[in-house]
């Protein structure tokens, strides 16, 4: 029978969510009543923290009751007290403490940072922010919480850690192209991915790999090795990204790298680790036996006459019976246990002048699936120095080289390694009689191409600032800095003669060299200052130029004098081509914030921006936002309520801009070159102009709440969006009639809702025992307002229309097999009584309506524990391996056949949705259907890492400062109902399709033992 | 304060217009669409353009050329791809993308005609004489023609663009001409284009030769015989044209260009097709993605139907013994001719229009010089209807893997004979559905 339309989560996922959630353990102390002396005395004091700032507005009440007082701008307060009186002073973002009056007269109270998130440093937009201040929607991830996850690069580590941060990697091959989506998707052909800024340089992360490896691409983040990284943050609301203007529609995400701390001796850290990666889980593939009953079977079935059966005796001209036909297992041969190192060397510390962070790194990923290996070598130096009292410069710099050895993963024939073992057929063999190898179904010979694969690329990768910093007056300060990201992507493959890529051609090679240069040139002015013990403002003025530069020059030979050459320069034919596109943007912002009594905030930004891409008069984007915060914990009424720590609610609407991922030339009417005839040049129009293309713009407005519970053991923090994107840059199709497919336009609207909650809690913090909890689940509601055609994707199960979410799949629906006939029946949606491609409908999404993540860190007496699970639920998968596998006989030696496929009806009462195998009518000729929709959420036990902090007491002996081991693991666990190994999958980088499974290695599953030593 | 002001101002006005120049980027790659036609030199360019697309893979270059032979039974669907076989399995939506990409390349080659036909008259370039100007100009309406002719027996009554695309809301709400008009359009093209083209012989280009042999294609299709007739005639007495012995010498060994060709797309390292892909098995660096049918192999190896035509197929190594088509095989790989019009099909083609006259002995002698050629015995078709089949048959040997067997089954009636095709309905492909999304004023054929 067909499968339910929509699959209930099921009862195992919800039970563990909740079941986990309602294990926090809420620590919750009654404090008692007690009786108080008789005489009063005047007590006078100051509340401060630890490193000597006072607290104002730090709250003093006496214990047990709500009578009391606060601190005054200067952190100083006075009360009326007896000597027996205990007194609760508390602060946001400080543990609170209890004083014992007595006779003191005056007192010096002093709090500790309290363990929760509240009180630390938020890197926001050209500056940072204390949480308990913020406006904005901000998610910040301390990179030591995420770096244990084995993969390439940061932005995958980040999945399941943020709400509202939807991650998925492509493949299970490091270093692969990653969908990054905070708050949704906004855009059809501009970009979706938010803008990284790493220590302020607006990084590149489209991918400049040329060489096709039939689907994927690399990812550019990965030429940043996570160890650099100090903290991550992500910049949601409109608030928070604004100040980005035309880069933020799709928020942004600040990397802020280590550095050293002044007056501190150099500390010396060691990272060590090395373990195995290999493929949890593969598909199930029928026997030879159980192949040849199936093309014998549709054989019969389509009416043809059983003496001609293929599979029949071989005396009979046949390929012999089923049960003699052999199985060739190329799965097994093509997975591997790879191996995985990681080496990070640092030193950082800094005297009273300069401070600098040293760091150097090697790290070495092979794949589950063969000859496909990631390698990187990462240099980093950072160093400030002061020069004056008021005049500082600085420098950040990343240097790195990605060396991988890829291979052709995906849909493709001509070297398609992963196809070739899962899509030949398994009762074919390897060799033929002559002994020459075997190439079946359009594949290559799998045992030629694991051995004979030559792909490789090296990325090198340059990232850094230097800036300068004059205070002017006191508050003043005017800081300029020179920022480039440089990349250059050098790939090159041979194919000799025994693949069949180069067979013919007698050898082929291609080289590619991509260069990427962005350089940025941007001055910021910034004030700040308080006025009387209320008041807070601060000022910020910029403006950035941009210039963005792409060069490829591409190289290809064939013919080469024989398989010993392997350099273009020994081929006899050749062909070269280069490309350059550049675009420019310049831009200038500003931004004022007030606060009064650190209780109202209100933040107000506006960012210019102009880009080469549009045309003149079209080319200036203005995006405001403004924000306020209430800290309503510092009201009266709640002053007093003692569980409540916190208390703030937010509110924003701002615009920000996006022109990013459509062409740099999209506004110009063009003609090109390269149309050549008889190797003579030639020309023809390729784009129509449109003088009033302009920026897609997104207005997004956001609520939110945070709550801190026992002394903020305990944080809440809530947000709400919408974001309704317009103006959307899009290739309109145009009827082809024109000569033209399509046209840039401005044409179209997407919104995207969403709720977002999460919580972090210390359960248990005592006796050297701590727990602590954070939970992330947000949804998102994404819908395609306005667009006047609809857009299929790339692969056309899926289909952009008005009304639909993005990634819907636009399929035939099989209702039943009618158990009377074997055969498929489809919903007529028209009832004209055929089935025509107006009989397609949307089935489902590939985005979730669901996800986020779960940890649980645990520490004991040196021993630590972090629990991670991430989940997705609601998204549906396309499993396109099921289209080519479950095919009914229509593809007999071409491919391989599934397990499912044996649930194929055979007599009249067979109940299935496995129609009767045949070659004839809609049962197996018909694409795409719904029967391979399938339901894609998970659960995944995403790592678990166990770590042994070794005694100081040991160490000391040694001259060791400190020293871990630990354990690690990744993708554990996968609950899912996916029918291939994994459902989070994507069989291409183009981002107009998601969820949609095509010979795609499943991601790996991950054990490593490391070590740890700070010296 | 002023004196600040009389610094700040120019320091402003230099930022605004060196801004403006910042933000003023010139692409490298491609030019303004003003620049594209202007003289004599960017004329040639924007003629080869022509030829380009022309021969470009989803129109002559394997795409159309595929329709056709994958639609006509012969041929067996042995890959993967759904878009092959939903035609192989005649089970053709809408969405088929072969249907889709061949129908957009047909349009982009008569927006190249069209921008031609539109720009060249008006160019005052000393280079460029009369006599060139005539040349491309005759050129463009002749591949407009062809182009209108391939739609015409691919899809039916089409909707005519006469003008070039400037901006997107040019040549929209046309509606569909009626299947006549559209053949009207292609014979006025040949018409004009035929007195500005020059009669030289040239395989690769069109010349006024080249006309005569579309004219002849026309008036078969047209059931004009007598026109058929004499333009054919044209061709098989020039002395320029012949059949060449064997059969295989008009592919084999890199040929290209022989005087069995009267028009053929020529590919080297700078522009390449496809074909070769889809007929190669994998141990040739192709994808086998179709192959010659049982009955087609049989046909082509028996010495009294496909002769020494049997060059077109070969075997792979055993235990696969797949057989597969070697017209496009060579190296460098994508480096094969497209065949558009070959002296062979003129001798058909007259042998056909003279048997539908009557003319039966005339007939058989133009049969049989096909024959001969395959070193197959002589036919012995007495009649009109046996020369008729023979002729058809013979065409299905000839130009099993060329743009021929479905678009002739179709122009004889012999669709529901051969294929058991009954529903007419199906005999023209359907209007790609994103071309009916994109535009209102196109409908749909009847069927789909």
């Amino acid at each position: 029978m067909q499968k339910p339309a929509s699959v209930r989560y099921p009862a195992r996922y919800r039970t563990a969510s909740w079941a986990i959630l309602s294990g926090l353990v809420w620590l919750i102390s009654i404090q008692g009543i007690r009786a108080q002396s008789s005489v009063e005395h005047l007590l006078k004091g100051v509340v401060r923290a630890k490193d000597g700032d006072v607290l104002p507005g730090s709250s003093v009440v006496f214990k047990g009751q709500t009578r009391g007082t606060s601190t005054d701008g200067n952190g100083a307060f006075s009360l009326d007290v007896k000597a027996a009186d205990v007194l609760v002073v508390s602060a946001i973002g400080y543990q609170s403490t209890e004083v014992t009056v007595g006779n003191q007269s005056s007192i010096i109270v002093t709090l500790n940072e309290s363990a929760s998130q509240l009180n630390e440093v938020v890197i926001v937009g050209y500056g940072t922010q204390d949480r308990k201040d913020l406006v904005g929607a901000v998610s910040q991830v301390n990179a030591d919480e995420i770096k244990n996850r084995p993969v390439a690069s940061f932005d995958q580590q980040l999945q399941g850690r943020a709400a509202g941060v939807q991650v998925a990697a492509n493949t299970g091959v490091p270093g692969d192209g990653i969908f990054f989506r905070i708050r949704g998707t906004t855009s059809i052909n501009a970009s979706n991915d938010p803008l990284y800024v790493v220590d302020g340089v607006f990084v590149n992360n489209q991918s400049l790999q040329k060489i096709t490896t039939q689907g994927q691409a690399n990812n550019p983040l990965a030429d940043i090795n996570p160890a650099d990284i100090e903290s991550i943050s992500i910049l949601k609301d409109a608030e928070a990204t604004a100040i980005y203007g035309a880069r933020a529609a799709n928020g942004v995400v600040l990397i802020t790298t280590k550095r050293g701390a002044y007056n501190s001796k150099p500390k010396v850290s060691l990272n060590l680790s090395g373990g195995q990666a290999w493929a949890p889980k593969l598909w199930d593939l029928v026997t030879g036996p159980e192949h040849a009953t199936i093309i014998n079977e549709a054989w019969i079935n389509d009416g043809k006459s059983a003496a001609t059966r293929p599979f029949r005796p071989k005396s009979e001209g046949g390929r012999g019976l089923p049960e003699e036909q052999p199985i060739y297992d190329r799965l097994g041969d093509i997975f591997r246990t790879g191996a995985l190192q990681n080496y990070d060397l640092s030193v950082a510390g800094g005297n009273a002048n300069t401070r600098y962070y040293i760091g150097g790194g090697y790290t070495s990923q092979q794949a589950t699936l063969r000859t496909n290996d990631f390698n990187r070598a990462s240099f980093k130096l950072n160093l400030d120095q002061d020069i004056t009292d008021r005049i500082k410069i600085g420098t950040s710099n990343i240097l790195s080289q990605s060396k991988r050895t890829n291979a052709r993963v995906g849909d493709g024939p001509q070297g398609g390694i992963l196809q070739a073992a899962l899509h030949t057929p398994t009762y074919l063999p390897k060799f033929n009689d002559d002994g020459t190898y075997a190439k079946w179904a359009g594949f290559d010979n799998l045992d030629v191409l694991i051995n004979n694969t030559d792909m490789h690329s090296i990325s090198t990768r340059y990232i850094g600032n230097i800036y300068g910093e004059y205070e002017i007056i006191k508050g003043l300060k005017l800081r300029s800095s020179w920022s480039l990201d440089y990349n250059n992507y050098d790939e090159y493959e041979y194919w000799n003669t025994l693949t069949n890529r180069g067979s013919a051609s007698k050898g082929l090679a291609t080289s590619s060299i991509s260069t990427n240069t962005i350089w940025i040139n941007e001055q910021t002015l910034n004030y700040r200052r308080a006025f009387g013990s209320q008041h807070t403002f601060s000022a910020l003025l910029g403006n950035t130029l941009q210039g963005n530069v792409s060069t490829q020059t591409f190289a290809q030979g064939t013919n080469f004098p024989s398989d010993a050459f392997r350099q273009i320069a020994s081929a006899s034919v050749t062909t070269a081509s280069s490309n350059r596109y550049a675009y420019n943007l310049t831009s200038f912002f500003g931004r004022v914030d007030y606060s009064f009594a650190r209780k109202y905030f209100l933040e107000a930004s506006l960012r210019a921006d102009a880009s080469s891409k549009f045309a003149e008069g079209k080319r200036w984007g203005y995006f405001p936002s403004v924000g306020v915060a209430w800290q309503l914990k510092q009201e009266n009424f709640l002053k007093d309520v003692g569980f409540l720590s916190d208390l703030k609610l937010r509110a924003s609407v701002g615009y920000t801009g996006n022109q990013n991922g459509i062409d740099n030339y999209a506004a110009r009417g063009l003609w090109g070159g390269g149309f050549n005839y008889q190797d003579s040049p030639g020309t023809f129009p390729v784009q129509l102009a449109n003088p009033n293309l302009k920026w897609e713009t997104t207005r997004q407005a956001n609520i939110g709440l945070n709550i801190g519970l026992l002394n903020n053991r305990i944080g809440l923090e809530l947000n709400a969006y919408h974001k309704y994107t317009y103006d959307l840059l899009l290739q309109v199709p145009l009827a082809q009639s024109s000569g033209f497919a399509s046209i840039y336009q401005n044409n179209g609207a997407v919104s995207n809702r969403g709720l977002e909650f999460a919580v972090n809690s210390l359960n248990i913090n005592r006796g050297g025992l701590q727990w602590n909890t954070s939970f992330n689940i947000a949804t998102n509601i994404n819908r395609i307002e306005q667009l006047s055609i609809p857009v299929d994707a790339s692969y056309s199960a899926e289909r952009m229309q008005q009304g639909q979410p993005f990634h819907a799949f636009y399929v035939y629906k099989q209702l039943y097999v009618d158990p009377q006939t074997g055969n498929a029946v489809y919903e007529d949606v028209n009832k004209d009584g055929q089935i025509t491609a107006n009989d397609r409908q949307f089935y489902g999404s590939a985005l979730p309506t669901l996800f986020g993540g779960l940890n649980n860190t645990l520490s004991y007496k040196g021993f630590d524990l972090s629990v991670f699970f991430n989940f997705q639920t609601g998204n549906k998968v396309y499993n396109s391996n099921r289209f080519f596998q479950e095919s009914g006989g229509t593809r007999d030696e071409r491919r391989a056949i599934n397990k499912n496929q044996l649930n194929r009806w055979q007599k009249p009462g067979d109940i299935t949705d496995v129609p009767r195998v045949t070659t004839i009518g809609t049962n197996y000729n018909l694409s795409p259907i719904s029967r391979f929709v399938e339901d894609g959420s998970f659960l995944r036990l995403n790592s678990l890492v166990i770590g042994y902090t070794i005694p100081k007491a040991i160490l000391n002996r040694i001259g060791i400062a400190s020293a871990r081991v630990y354990y690690s693991g990744s993708n554990l666990w996968l609950l899912s109902r996916y029918q291939g190994p994994d459902p989070e999958v994507n069989v291409t980088a183009n981002p107009t399709t998601q969820g949609y499974d095509l010979g795609t290695p499943p991601q790996p599953r991950t054990a490593q033992f490391g070590l740890n030593i700070t010296l | 304060m002023k004196k600040l002001i009389y610094h700040i101002l120019p320091a402003v006005l230099l930022l605004t217009s060196s801004c403006q120049q910042f933000l003023d980027v010139q692409p490298d790659l491609q030019v303004d669409q003003s620049q594209a036609i202007t003289n004599a030199s960017t004329a040639e360019a924007a003629v080869n353009g022509m030829y380009n697309r022309l021969g470009n893979d989803s129109y002559y270059g394997s795409n159309f050329p595929a329709l056709s032979y994958l639609s006509g039974g012969d041929i067996n669907w042995t890959g993967s791809q759904t878009a092959p076989q939903e035609i192989f399995a005649r089970r053709v939506t809408s969405t088929n993308g072969y249907v889709g990409s061949a129908w957009a390349a047909i349009y982009q080659t008569i927006l190249a005609a069209n921008y031609l036909l539109e720009t060249v008259p008006n160019l005052s370039d000393p280079q460029l004489t009369a006599d060139r100007k005539n040349q491309i100009l005759g050129e463009a309406y002749a591949v407009r023609a062809l182009s209108y002719f391939d739609l015409a027996r691919g899809w039916g009554g089409v909707q005519l663009i006469l003008k070039a695309t400037y901006a997107p809301t040019d040549n929209t709400g046309i509606p569909r001409s009626s299947l006549t008009d559209t053949y009207a359009q292609v014979l006025k093209d040949l018409t004009t284009a035929e007195p500005l083209l020059s009669a030289t012989t040239n395989r690769n280009r069109f010349t006024r030769k080249t006309v005569w042999a579309l004219r002849a294609r026309y008036h078969l299709y047209r059931q004009e015989w007598e026109q058929a007739e004499s333009y054919a005639t044209k061709l098989i007495d020039d002395t320029n044209y012949k059949l060449v012995s064997p059969y295989s010498a008009f592919f084999a060994n890199n040929a290209v260009a022989t005087t069995e060709s009267v028009f053929e797309i020529a590919y080297s390292n700078s522009f390449k097709n496809g074909h070769y892909n889809w007929w190669l098995p994998p141990a040739l660096s192709g994808r086998r993605e179709w192959a010659p049918n049982d009955a087609l192999v049989k046909s082509l190896n028996d010495a009294t139907v496909g002769g020494n035509r049997k060059e077109l197929i070969a075997q792979t190594a055993a235990p696969g013994n797949l057989w597969y088509g070697k017209l496009y095989y060579r190296n460098p790989l994508g480096t094969d001719p497209a065949y558009v019009i070959r002296i062979a099909e003129l001798y058909l083609i007259r042998a056909e229009a003279r048997a539908q006259l009557g003319k039966t002995t005339l007939a058989l002698a133009d049969l049989n010089a096909v024959r001969s050629r395959a070193a197959v015995p002589a036919s012995t078709a007495a009649t009109k209807d046996a020369l008729l089949t023979a002729i058809s048959d013979e065409r299905r040997v000839e130009f099993p893997f060329e743009t021929d067997r479905w678009f002739d089954l179709v122009r004889t009636g012999r669709v529901a004979t051969v294929l058991g095709i009954t529903d007419t309905r199906k005999y023209v492909f359907p209007i790609p559905n994103s071309e009916l999304l994109a535009d209102k004023a196109l409908t749909q054929n009847e069927g789909y």
